[in-house]
């Protein structure tokens, strides 16, 4: 990568440098003041400015003459093109009518941008018309002549100087200037077409390593959906053969087998519970979500998923209570409700030290709609943590010593759930004190494809 | 960015005009914020004779600090004849002027990077000499043909670095490291001599400065330093006059 060239590298002409239109002006008043023209050449020969005060008259007889003319245009090309040096002092140019100029380089930053012609004037000792004028034509009227010529200006060399360097001074100051708010305003530019080049381009990085996670993640959730489904085949053979032989199917059994048997049971459950929810997320993140909405009693759904916790919370010394007062009959997927409770209770239970407090209740909420809480007396959540627990695999502890298991899939699954009925799901928490889960479905879904979290329209049937 | 060794030679700003005989160098202080840049240059202004040097061109905003760069053009001619005008340029050293930055740095043919020699500064130095290499790459410039001076500034603070370290790192560096106090002019004249002279001896590598033009190194550095107050420096010689 290679920027595009700045202006800094360029050479800048004088012209560009200065307002022409208000040196100009500057010009004319300078000119004015001193009762002598003023001519400003660039570089290249070029006028930039040309102020004549007081010789119209003068030079303007000389013309009228073949000669005269020939030998004033002979004086201007000198003193235009004549080299005058690179160094900051004026010379004197002799005009054969006896009037004089005086010229000096415009130098800026060691180069040569032009020169300053300071004139015609008359010079102090010239007392009459010298012989080089009187001899352009035989009619050449003297007096005439002397007329136009008081019109000039009349000044000692050294004065005319003077005034040039005095000039010079106020031009080295233009130009600087000049040249000072160029460069700001064009590195101005430059700065700021270089910022969005770099921004453009940070950009493009950034969409094409998101493009990169989509797929990664795309990849992930159909791997995740293909293992689930691989895993849970064999599994339900392992759980089914352990079921058989608890009946006796394979012959009596010791007690010892029998409680061996039990706990292969147990576990085979609980890893189904977690395939089955992680087949459920990448159904969600697939956005294959199908909700089978039936009329239902909501409390009848509360103590059924109650029902499922008890034995857990009773080994753990908590006390459940549920009591569903009579809330509307909702229009939900029973299944998912009761997943999405059993995940909060099963949290909940997780979550309580033992002699702790859990309570399920519910009520009508405005808008139409039913709330379910969920709250327990546990270690609560910090607030750092509480807009992200219901992100996919998100674990308030995620160090691999943590004291609670799970696959951090739960809450996300019920706000999936909850979201694809058009309701909303919400937490308050303080650490040490307890934590609320609380879920709000409308009576009615809508009966447009509610959104999933992937911006996905989960079917509603 | 690699194998641009035959392109890198373009990209610097040295421009040579065989018809009107004229060499063109840029020079660019480079650090980080408050490291001393302008000082060097406002510096290097007050001791330098107008005759070489133009003005001091500053860009900055109302609390002093630099808004885009400052700009001091030096000049002179040869005795065989040749303009050599030099441009003496600071980035800006805040973090956000990062790209008026790369635009100052490109085309440039030497670089004195500008460092603040206090302990606590030891981050943002060595942040802002990757910046730097980093720019340097994004203009096409070769940072390791490159000439590059580093001045170690502000000596006189309190938690500098002692002589003795600085020692140690010109054993392990290579560009050489001038010691400076550029608030009151130390080590700043010299800064710029080191600069020049590795800057001629690249130039004279790859352009022949005194085969084909007829400059010899000690010409380059007396057209200018000659004009230059060396009193207090380790130039030595007595000032011209």
């Amino acid at each position: 990568m290679n920027l595009p060239a700045s202006f800094l590298q360029q050479r800048m002409p004088l012209a560009d440098l200065l307002d022409l239109k208000a040196f100009e002006e500057v010009c004319r008043s300078f000119a004015e003041l001193y009762r002598i023209g003023l001519k400003v050449f660039d570089e290249t020969g070029n006028k930039l400015v040309d102020v004549k005060v007081g010789n119209a008259d003068f030079c303007g007889y000389i013309w009228t003459k073949p000669a005269g003319r020939e030998q004033c245009m002979m004086t201007v090309g000198r003193v235009k093109s004549q080299s005058i040096g690179e160094e900051q002092a004026p010379t004197t140019f002799e005009c054969f009518s006896g009037c004089r100029y005086v010229a000096e380089p415009i130098l800026y930053e060691g180069d040569l941008m032009g020169r300053v012609v300071f004139g015609p004037f008359v010079p102090e000792e010239l007392t009459s018309l010298p012989e080089s004028l009187r001899r352009i034509a035989a009619d050449f009227d003297a007096r005439a002549a002397e007329g136009y010529q008081q019109k000039i200006r009349k000044v000692g060399v050294p004065t005319a100087e003077k005034i040039l360097k005095h000039f010079m001074g106020l031009l080295d100051v233009m130009v600087f200037t000049g040249h000072k708010n160029l460069i700001s305003a064009k590195l101005h530019i430059e700065a700021v077409t270089e910022s969005y080049r770099e921004l453009t381009e940070k950009n493009r990085q950034l969409e094409e390593s998101y493009a990169r996670l989509k797929e990664l993640d795309r990849l992930k959730s159909n791997f995740l959906a293909t293992m689930s489904h691989e895993l849970r085949t064999p599994l339900t053979s392992v759980i089914g053969y352990s079921e058989m032989m608890l009946e006796g199917l394979g012959g009596p059994l010791t007690a010892e087998q029998r409680e061996y048997l039990g706990i292969i049971m147990e576990k085979g459950e609980n890893l189904l519970q977690l395939i089955t929810s992680i087949l459920d997320i990448s159904k969600i993140e697939a956005g294959r979500v199908r909700l089978v909405l039936t009329e239902m009693d909501a409390g009848q759904v509360m103590r059924d998923a109650v029902a499922t916790v008890l034995p857990l919370s009773r080994k753990k010394g908590l006390k459940v209570v549920c009591d569903p007062p009579a809330v509307p009959r909702i229009h939900a997927d029973r299944d998912k409700l009761r997943q999405c409770l059993v995940n909060l209770c099963s949290n909940a239970v997780k979550f309580t030290p033992p002699g702790g407090k859990i309570t399920v209740s519910a009520e009508r909420a405005p808008g139409d709609r039913v709330a379910i809480h969920v709250s327990d007396s546990g270690i609560g959540i910090s607030e750092e943590h509480l807009e992200r627990v219901f992100d996919v695999f998100y674990q308030v502890d995620g160090s691999s010593t943590r004291e609670y298991g799970g696959a951090g899939l739960g809450l996300a699954i019920v706000k999936s759930f909850v979201e694809a009925h058009g309701g909303a799901v919400s937490v308050r928490s303080r650490p040490g004190t307890g934590s609320t889960f609380t879920m709000l479905l409308p009576v009615n879904p809508p009966p447009a494809p509610a959104l999933t979290p992937t911006g996905l329209p989960a079917v509603v049937s | 960015m690699r194998g641009q060794g035959g392109r890198a030679q373009l990209q610097r700003m040295v421009q040579l005009n065989a018809e009107s005989r004229e060499i063109a160098l840029k020079v660019v202080y480079y650090g980080p914020a408050l490291s001393g840049k302008t000082t060097n240059l406002q510096s290097l202004y007050q001791k330098m004779d107008p005759k070489v040097r133009g003005r001091l061109m500053t860009l900055d905003t109302k609390d002093d600090r630099t808004l885009f760069f400052d700009m001091m053009p030096v000049f002179f001619r040869t005795q065989a004849g040749v303009k050599v005008k030099l441009k003496l340029y600071t980035v800006p050293g805040q973090v956000m002027h990062e790209s008026t930055r790369r635009i100052v740095l490109q085309g440039t043919d030497a670089i004195a990077f500008v460092a603040d020699s206090r302990r606590s500064e030891t981050a943002s130095t060595l942040a802002y000499w990757q910046n730097m290499l980093k720019n340097l790459v994004a203009n096409g410039l070769d940072w390791k043909t490159l000439p590059i001076v580093i001045q170690m500034n502000k000596r006189d603070l309190e938690d500098s670095r002692t002589e003795a370290e600085l020692g140690d790192l010109r054993s392990e560096i290579q560009p050489p490291v001038v010691s400076a106090v550029a608030i009151r002019g130390d080590g700043v004249v010299e800064t710029l001599h080191a600069v020049l002279q590795l800057c001629y001896r690249s130039l004279d590598r790859s352009l022949g400065l005194d085969a084909k033009w007829h400059i010899t190194e000690k010409e380059f550095l007396e057209k200018i330093f000659s004009h230059v107050d060396l009193r207090g420096t380790k130039l030595g010689g007595a000032p011209p006059r």
